[in-house]
């Protein structure tokens, strides 16, 4: 569309040439300064002026895994590819009928839905943490899963939605009409053709079991205490230990980049439905 | 024919029902129950060192109107709306810009858009501690850089003045991405001969801009808007680690003010009241937002 007003604009203002790749560095730096730093020796971390080039080390991973960051690692793959899983069963069905849902209160159950996302965290917080108390769930894995699954099963019925209504009506009846049951019509037409849709969906729900902090803060002490949990108890009273909070970021960082590369398409709808941030 | 037809209709209506169900019970249990849990508990005056409170409804409506006289609850609603408005204003201005920047720019720039998105989908905590880097003196890129200007600049995170500033700065960091990505999208379905017609009857560049282009994309802003402003209330791993709500209460949200009655006092029943307020507000932006999504189509 616009390359001529583009071409005027570059020559009246040179300074739009170079407004883009600014920004994206602007955007870009403080994320690979946290990297380089998970690979700087301790001593060259405060020195000043920062070093660019320096012998990468391995001392702050090693750290971390000897600091027992690997289990909250585990505790945080559990609990996010669990919840996701439990999430796309419950959820896959039920999107799917609300694709097919010609009655009444399909806006209404539609906003209901989407309400479970919108809600501040805390507003479950308290109940959860007082029943949790009351069923022993605080400080484990289930309860985590739990509270992931409340706000990942309406991720899965908001984003499905769509690709079901793509899968035509005629084709489901043209299989009802050689005779299929509907639950096979529904295995072996309509789930092959959203298949693309449910990957996408499985990895946003992924992304955001993983990148919860608020929950984890409040339910999990120790023993099911997830890796952005962990991050932060590197800072405490004796101070800052800015090598293993640097690495323990680039770890936790290190799936939801891979991940969000494969999902770019679907971000957008993704995050419209409430995903990713706690 | 057609009386097959309903029949497959009959058959398809009891797999649906059956398909909602689970989900639907689930629901009600995992979210509708606690919604009227905290409902109930926020009529008691709950504490967690007083296990009987959670049960006393004796004066069911206290928690309530303490909170108007609470000077620390609403001066937390007056640092939410700040928050909120600078956050939202800055993140869609930005995403605008360079979202009509990289749309009309060299192609390599649009090849290059998804890097664009890497601190929206990066987790709150890291986006959290990457800001903490940046505002801590000893340590930070920024302060390094001022002193070798011999610039001595203050200590952001813990400033009066700045504090708040230092939220918004990297939420708009974390955040302006997400408008981007919407604006970009919207811009990339733009017919261009509207934009040419109208170039065609004399307009210039600004012209364009305000009668066409704004325009088309201003259902997709008013989406942005809403959905930042209903996570602007959410706000949390950033404050938690930046300035804790401090200095004083300079940048204490209703939301912190909520988790730190809760967690840190153990005022439950009180803690409930407050995020009663505050679901009420994302219930009534949520149902406007859904309103306008469903109008404005193509905005998903």
């Amino acid at each position: 569309m616009s390359s001529n007003r583009m071409t005027s604009l570059r020559r009246r203002w040179p300074l739009a040439r170079w407004a883009v790749p600014l920004v994206l560095f602007a955007m870009l730096l403080p994320f690979l300064w946290l990297l380089q730093m998970s690979f700087k020796p301790t001593p060259l971390i405060l020195e000043f002026p920062p070093r660019v080039f320096f012998v990468p080390t391995l001392e702050h991973y090693v750290g971390l895994w000897q600091a027992g960051f690997p289990e909250s690692f585990v505790n945080s793959l559990v609990t996010s590819i669990v919840s996701t899983l439990l999430a796309l069963v419950f959820g896959i069905p039920a999107a799917y009928a609300l694709s097919r849902w010609t009655g009444r209160g399909r806006f209404g159950l539609g906003l209901g839905i989407l309400l479970t996302r919108m809600a501040p965290p805390i507003a479950f917080t308290i109940p959860f943490f007082l029943a949790y108390r009351y069923l022993g769930l605080l400080d484990t894995r289930t309860g985590l899963i739990l509270i992931y699954m409340t706000f990942n099963l309406p991720l899965v019925i908001w984003m499905m939605q769509p690709f079901f209504d793509a899968v035509p009506a005629s084709l489901e009846e043209a299989a009802l009409m050689d005779g299929a049951g509907y639950a096979t019509v529904f295995m072996e037409i309509v789930m092959p053709m959203a298949a693309a849709g449910i990957a996408a969906t499985a990895i946003l729900c992924f992304l955001y079991a993983w990148n919860d902090f608020f929950f984890a803060l409040i339910l999990t002490r120790t023993d099911a205490r997830t890796a952005p949990v962990a991050v932060v108890n590197f800072m405490n009273y004796e101070g800052w230990e800015w090598g293993k909070i640097a690495a323990g970021g680039s770890l936790v960082m290190a799936p939801v980049l891979v991940f969000s590369m494969l999902v770019r398409r679907y971000l957008v709808s993704g995050l419209t439905a409430g995903a990713v941030k706690g | 024919m057609s009386a097959r037809k309903v029949s497959y209709e009959a058959q398809r209506r009891r797999f649906v029902r059956m398909a909602m169900a689970p989900s639907l019970l689930f629901l009600l249990v995992v979210a509708g129950l606690p919604t009227v849990f905290l409902l109930v508990t926020s009529l008691t005056p709950g504490a967690l060192v007083n296990p009987g409170s959670l049960g006393d409804f004796s004066e069911p409506l206290r928690n309530y109107r303490l909170l108007g006289s609470d000077e620390r609850f609403v001066g937390s609603l007056g640092v939410q709306a700040r928050l909120s408005v600078y956050t939202v204003v800055l993140q869609v201005l930005l995403g605008t810009g360079l979202g009509l920047l990289v749309h009309s720019g060299q192609e390599r720039w649009k090849s290059l858009r998804h890097l664009f998105v890497i601190p929206m989908v990066l987790p709150p905590i890291v986006v959290a501690v990457i800001w903490k880097l940046i505002y801590t003196p000893d340590i930070s890129p920024i302060y390094q850089a001022a002193r070798m200007l011999g610039v001595t600049l203050p200590a952001l995170t813990t400033h009066v003045d700045f504090a708040l500033w230092s939220i918004v700065i990297a939420d708009t960091w974390e955040w302006a991405p997400f408008t981007f990505l919407m604006v970009l999208a919207a811009l990339q379905t733009l017919p261009a001969e509207y934009v040419e017609a109208a170039r065609m009857d004399g307009a210039d560049a600004w012209r364009v801009f305000g009668h066409i282009v704004l325009p088309y994309i201003a259902p997709v802003l008013l989406v942005c808007t809403l959905f930042r402003l209903i996570d602007s209330i959410k706000a949390f791993p950033l404050i938690f680690l930046l300035t804790g709500g401090g200095p004083g209460s300079v940048t204490e949200v209703t939301n912190y003010y909520a988790y730190l009655v809760a967690f840190n006092f153990g005022e439950l029943g009180y803690s409930s009241a407050i995020t009663v307020v505050l679901l009420a507000a994302t219930v009534l932006i949520s149902w406007g937002a859904m309103r306008v999504s469903r109008n404005a189509g193509g905005a998903e």
